[in-house]
């Protein structure tokens, strides 16, 4: 049980890295970012590409890696979605949906629709614990993904909390007039927060690879995972991602332990539908009643 | 605070919401160190032009201040430019605490100082680490405005901050106002409720569909049978 739920942890962790990244896009510029996934795996294709076939050093691919997932998420924004922010939500939703094919179709195109080994950023035996609880075990890429989620969650707790642009990456998200007449550059808000959303994804590109492999699908599953996530937190909060995530994560290993695999992806659709019935702000959604 | 006696020139200035001719050029004379007003009833332009001269609707004609068109510039660079705009509706961060809604209006600022404008709002002292959406009406409409100030603006454009208010805080935010004035900044009063406005204002344009109806000091306006038919209720026999 112990064990199945670190397991669960990993993967929910995961998915956390996951909705942090829709969250930040979904607050800021109000777009579901249905092409997240695939900007996930695009990038994790170009790393692998760098990494085995240009022979680049793996650190070094990663770091271009996620300089390049960056940049491809602010000009999307800036090229794809403000041009017509005027228009309508759905609109952009379309856009997304386009992306999210042309990379599809690019990544098959070049790289073909074979699955590729991603090399694995740290190996060797997992951690053994012994003791009254009984024998509980850490595989190193757990340990890494924890350090990943911690890491990032801490970084976006003190850049929202305590620095200026995070202020204004908050108050952007909260009313994009009003912070415009702040003299804050709502532009540069939006693109920073689409830089940061597609960084997320080829982060989660990244740690999902050596489980997964490399393929223009490898990322579809953890989209909806992620998504799934996001809605259990409330879609409003950083803190909600994260634990979204994790309860996910453990929710799902239980489920596939206990009853049944193939009940995994049925059963995070059931919770959406559930959290959404009775929690309609999320399991963390906070109630912010402002007064007229 | 900035003191910035700089006049803003409004020349023929219009503005169309899709098919809407919203302002149908509009003239308008700001002398800096002043508090000009605009009035008018409903839909008759008023936020629209506040909102022109802040640089957050698309418009055609010209506004420049001093010798220098702005015309140009985006709404952020005109919060540089020293002109800011209170929207209206308050527009308060809700979940970000007092001081974080703050420290959003001095986003431009190298410097932030909270103190010369909590000395104005001491309600607001109080409250710095509340979360904003939990202030009353009238504190939120404190902490709009002084939100406004942290920029250090030499403009202060309000755009009915009477809104939805009780009688003596309304009187309130008219003293504020008079202070704000009274070191230096010029303000551009968008308001409804006409009487409070020309009691604190040095110059004032009405508006109707789009265009200036009339213009005047206060003292002159008030005489006008017009307004006191229209705006301040009364019969003017």
């Amino acid at each position: 049980m112990m064990n199945q739920i670190i397991l669960g942890l990993s993967t929910g962790a995961t998915y956390s890295l996951v909705a942090i990244g829709l969250v930040m896009m979904y607050k800021v510029s109000g777009v579901m970012n249905f092409a997240y996934a695939n900007m996930g795996m695009f990038v994790t294709y170009l790393i692998w590409w760098l990494a085995t076939g240009a022979g680049v050093n793996l650190y070094v691919s990663i770091a271009i890696g996620i300089a390049f997932a960056a940049v491809m998420g602010v000009v999307v924004e800036r090229y794809g979605l403000r041009p017509i922010r005027h228009l309508s939500h759905a609109s952009m939703l379309i856009v997304t949906f386009g992306i999210l094919m042309i990379l599809e179709g690019l990544a098959m195109q070049i790289w073909g629709t074979d699955y590729k080994a991603f090399p694995e950023l740290v190996t060797g035996a997992p951690y053994v614990f012994r003791g009254d609880f009984g024998i509980f075990v850490l595989r190193r890429q757990d340990i890494l993904i924890f350090s990943i989620l911690i890491a990032v969650s801490i970084a976006l707790l003190i850049f929202t909390r305590y620095t200026k642009f995070g202020i204004a990456v908050r108050a952007v998200s909260e009313n994009e007039e009003t912070a415009g007449y702040m003299g804050i550059n709502v532009g540069s808000v939006l693109a920073f927060s689409w830089g940061f959303g597609a960084s997320m994804a080829a982060v989660v590109g990244i740690v999902a690879a050596p489980k997964v492999f490399v393929s223009p699908t490898m990322l579809t599953y953890y989209q909806i995972q992620g998504f799934t996530a996001a809605v259990l937190g409330g879609f409003e909060t950083f803190t909600g991602a994260v634990f979204g995530g994790l309860i996910l994560g453990v929710i799902e290993k239980l489920v596939g332990n206990y009853i049944s695999e193939g009940f995994k992806a049925t059963i995070s659709l059931v919770i959406i539908i559930i959290v959404l019935i009775f929690f309609p702000k999320g399991l963390f959604g906070r109630n912010v009643r402002g007064r007229v | 605070m900035a003191n910035n006696s700089k006049n803003i020139e409004v020349k023929n200035l219009q503005v169309w919401y899709g098919p809407v001719h919203a302002v149908k050029g509009i003239d308008l004379s700001i002398k800096g160190g002043s508090i000009t007003t605009i009035l008018g009833a409903n839909g008759a332009g008023k936020s629209t032009t506040l909102k022109a001269l802040a640089g957050g609707v698309k418009y055609t004609g010209s506004i420049s201040v001093g010798d220098e068109i702005i015309d140009a510039l985006p709404v952020h660079k005109r919060v540089e430019k020293g002109i800011v705009l209170c929207p209206e509706g308050r527009g308060i961060f809700y979940s970000m605490t007092v001081k974080e809604n703050l420290l959003a209006g001095a986003y431009r600022n190298k410097k932030v100082d909270y103190s010369s404008v909590l000395d104005i709002f001491p309600v607001l002292k109080d409250r710095i680490n509340q979360i904003a959406g939990t202030l009353s009406g009238g504190e939120q409409q404190m902490l709009a405005i002084a939100r406004a100030l942290m920029s250090n603006p030499s403009y202060l454009l309000l755009d009915e901050p009477s809104l939805g208010l009780a009688p003596v805080i309304i009187q309130k935010i008219a003293e504020v106002i008079k202070r704000i004035n009274s070191s230096g900044i010029t303000v551009v009063l968008v308001e409804q409720n006409t009487s409070l406005a020309l009691s604190i204002a040095n110059y004032a344009y009405v508006l109707e569909n789009g265009k200036v109806a009339l213009h005047g000091v206060p003292s002159d306006l008030l005489k006008s049978d017009v307004i006191r038919e229209k705006y301040l209720g009364g019969v003017a026999k």
